[in-house]
């Protein structure tokens, strides 16, 4: 906790080094790396969409997986998390499992990962990957608040796909739940069938348009990358018509970085990894006892479990 | 009734086709804009397009089995209603296929149904479902027609002689009386058959249309096996009312046996929404009584929600208990038999909204309607100025479609054939 401290209120670097300074110095280049980690989760798909397919092959973009600082034994459990990933890329597609932990002791309700997904996939208005539930419990003056994020649960046994007409959304090998935009005809069946109301439909509406006297900002005409290929919304066109949901940032996961729910919470709520992989965080956490799931009544099998 | 001459005809068609216009401008609209015109949200995908397009692939499957009652399962006493019930299913189709198409979040794609078809997909196999019903349909048409149109073809003249050519596809009807007793009989007979593969396809049609309901699990007022068959039911209730409803007041007054074909007609009606309530109090006592929280609140919204009349007075109200009480109390009368038709055909529309909208209000997961507050997210519903009109606008063009048939094709066999027709059935 002293080192911390000291780097915490910035410790002058004058004189000789002794032990404290060159702890702290390792510290710090530790956290560089830490946060260049994440600096690099959070940007780099924006900066290097292009050139990248739908199923990639393990080792075809390798070079550009983030660089991780050493393995130590208390590490941070993003660069933990990290780690699973970059194990898992290594496999093969069809031998990963991605899923998704959530401890709901730990989630606050801040909407933090409701509000960097809609930033990360340039989500309009009704379109959302993950609400949070708010739920209250008991009665004043013996209240508590319950939160619930509710992602796409990816299920093993997704009641959306078979519905669909046109084959237009199916499950990857990686357990990945995904929709082929341009095949998609808009008839709103998968929306129906979901259980968990996990899909949403894109109007085609605009948040900044007919608002005032200005016509839509520029913002709002910003590409969104999903699934391997960038999207202007323009009426007619996909996404707009199309159904749309939480596709577990598979742009993200695939050059090595965590989903944008994972990184943006406060709490360290939310747990992303191969459930295939028994050395993952997510495994472990899956194996705890006070693990559950929603709706498992239904025989959906979803990928997303909850910690209670 | 091959004339135009008749002015309430006129009238009707002027009317009719100039909201079908206005159902073809917003259509139009619809199409540029998208499906931001719509009231509709996330969390309630499926609207009043949805509920208007089960309601006419019922009325088109109800008016078909109706008309096998006559064709494959011998009722032969209400046979002149036969016709005007094929007519109907396939102009009833048409409406429904349009309210389903513009309900597309990409109209243009929908061939990616066979394109890329899914097998498990109940939706797919209904849009195939549907291409055959409307081939069997009008083969059908086109049988128990093509000596009429032959006739027709000699008759008239001009561009009208030109179109009922094309219809009769260049058939023609032995000259001899003889030969021409032979001829239609085998047009009955192709018609018999046909109506007998047609069968189980309106069933396919209708019940499979409520089987993309019911087998959606995540919905529990839906997930029954029940659905499809109360679906099957009313679409029967539904083509019963609309031909009681036509043949009452199209049909010939003047003929003796006009009234007790209408009242034959209305019989059916009665018998078949008998079944009707009988599925309705299972489906409601079952439901209430299971008092499950996913499925009573549903059930709730039905019975208790803003929406309440929906049921109380349209489904009960004037699809139910009105025309009951008119067959009840009001036999003799041709005219409020063919009203208690029409209070059928108007009432199955709040059926149809009933079985699809509460099903959405609710949400799947408790406080879901709380958790992102935006419009298109809402878990309510009331649909938007565009979707009321559209709705208009199609049932107006439909209905001029279906006028336009009425008074061009031969719905009623012709004044030249009767007399045959009528010794050929002394015959047999």
């Amino acid at each position: 906790m002293t080192d911390e401290k000291q780097i915490a209120v910035g410790t002058p670097e004058v004189g000789t080094k002794n032990s404290a300074t060159k702890e702290a110095e390792a510290r710090r280049e530790f956290l560089k790396k830490v946060g260049a980690g994440i600096f690099a989760s959070l940007f780099l798909p924006a900066l290097s969409s292009k050139n990248f397919s739908l199923r990639a092959e393990p080792g075809s973009h390798f070079e550009k997986l983030p660089e991780l600082p050493e393995k130590t034994e208390d590490e941070d459990l993003t660069i933990r998390m990290m780690r699973d990933l970059q194990r898992a890329l290594k496999k093969p597609l069809e031998e990963r499992k991605w899923s998704m932990v959530i401890d709901l002791r730990k989630c606050v309700g801040c909407d933090s990962c409701t509000v960097a997904c809609i930033a990360e996939n340039k989500l309009p208005p009704g379109v959302v990957y993950r609400p949070v539930i708010q739920e209250e419990v008991g009665t004043y003056p013996n209240v508590r608040r319950r939160f619930i994020p509710r992602p796409c649960m990816h299920c093993d046994n997704p009641p959306c796909v078979p519905v669909c007409p046109t084959k237009a959304t199916y499950k990857r090998p990686d357990g990945i739940v995904t929709i082929d935009y341009d095949r998609c005809i808009g008839c709103r069946y998968c929306i129906t069938a979901c259980p968990y109301n996990a899909r949403t439909f894109d109007f085609g509406e605009f948040y900044t348009k007919d608002k005032g006297n200005h016509d839509i900002m520029p913002y709002e005409n910003v590409e969104t990358y999903e699934y391997g290929e960038n999207w202007k919304r323009q009426e007619g066109k996909s996404p707009v018509g199309n159904a749309r949901k939480c596709h577990f940032c598979m742009h993200r996961i695939e050059k090595g970085m965590l989903p944008m729910c994972v990184v943006s919470c406060i709490g360290r709520a939310t747990f992303f990894g191969d459930a295939n992989d028994p050395k993952a965080l997510v495994s472990e956490l899956i194996g705890q006892p006070n693990v559950m799931r929603l709706k498992e009544e239904l025989g959906t099998r979803p990928s997303v479990y909850y910690l209670t | 009734m091959v004339t135009t001459s008749n002015p309430k005809l006129k009238t009707f068609l002027i009317i009719s086709g100039l909201g079908g216009l206005v159902g073809i401008a917003t259509i139009v609209y619809r199409l540029m804009e998208g499906m931001k015109v719509t009231a509709m949200t996330s969390s309630v995908p499926w609207g009043m397009w949805v509920a208007f397009y089960i309601y006419f692939i019922g009325l088109s499957a109800g008016s078909f089995l109706f008309s096998t009652l006559i064709y494959v399962f011998g009722q032969r006493d209400i046979e002149k209603a036969g016709r005007l019930a094929l007519v109907s299913a396939v102009m009833a189709l048409v409406a429904g296929l349009f309210f389903v198409w513009i309900d597309l979040g990409h109209p243009w794609r929908m061939f990616n149904v066979f394109l890329h078809w899914n097998s498990s997909s109940v939706l797919a196999w209904e849009i195939l479902f549907y291409v055959f019903y409307i081939i069997a349909i009008l083969a059908e048409i086109w049988f128990i027609m093509r000596c009429d149109l032959a006739r027709l073809v000699q008759r008239t003249s001009g561009f009208k002689q030109t179109l009922y050519r094309i219809f009769s596809l260049g058939w023609q009807c032995p000259d001899t009386a003889e030969r021409a007793a032979s001829c239609h009989r085998a047009s009955l007979k192709a018609t018999a058959i046909i109506g007998a593969i047609g069968v189980p396809m309106a069933i396919g049609v209708h019940g499979g249309t409520g089987a993309i309901f019911a087998v959606v699990k995540a919905r529990p007022y839906w997930y029954s096996p029940i659905f499809p068959i109360i679906f099957l039911v009313s679409a029967l209730v539904s083509g019963a009312g609309l031909m009681t409803f036509l043949y009452a007041f199209l049909g010939n007054k003047n003929e003796p046996d006009h009234k007790p074909i209408v009242q034959k007609l209305a019989t059916w009606m009665t018998i078949f929404l008998g079944i009707d309530i009988l599925l309705l109090i299972a489906e409601m006592l079952v439901g209430l009584y299971g008092n499950i929280p996913d499925h009573i609140a549903v059930l709730d919204q039905i019975l208790k929600g803003p929406y309440w009349y929906v049921f109380w007075i349209g489904q009960l109200g004037f699809a139910t208990l009105f025309p009951i009480l008119i067959y009840i109390f009001k036999k003799e009368s041709v005219n409020w038999l063919g009203f208690a038709g029409l209070l059928i055909v108007i009432g199955i529309v709040c059926v149809r909204f009933t079985l699809v909208i509460p099903a959405f209000v609710t949400p799947p997961i408790p406080h879901l309607n709380e958790a992102f507050n935006q419009f298109r997210f809402n878990f309510k519903y009331f649909p938007s100025l565009i979707e009321w009109i559209s709705s208009f606008g199609i049932v107006s063009f439909v209905a001029f479609l279906f006028t336009l048939a009425y008074n061009f094709l031969p719905v009623y066999e012709l004044a030249g054939s009767d007399s045959t027709i009528r010794r050929e059935n002394d015959d047999q």
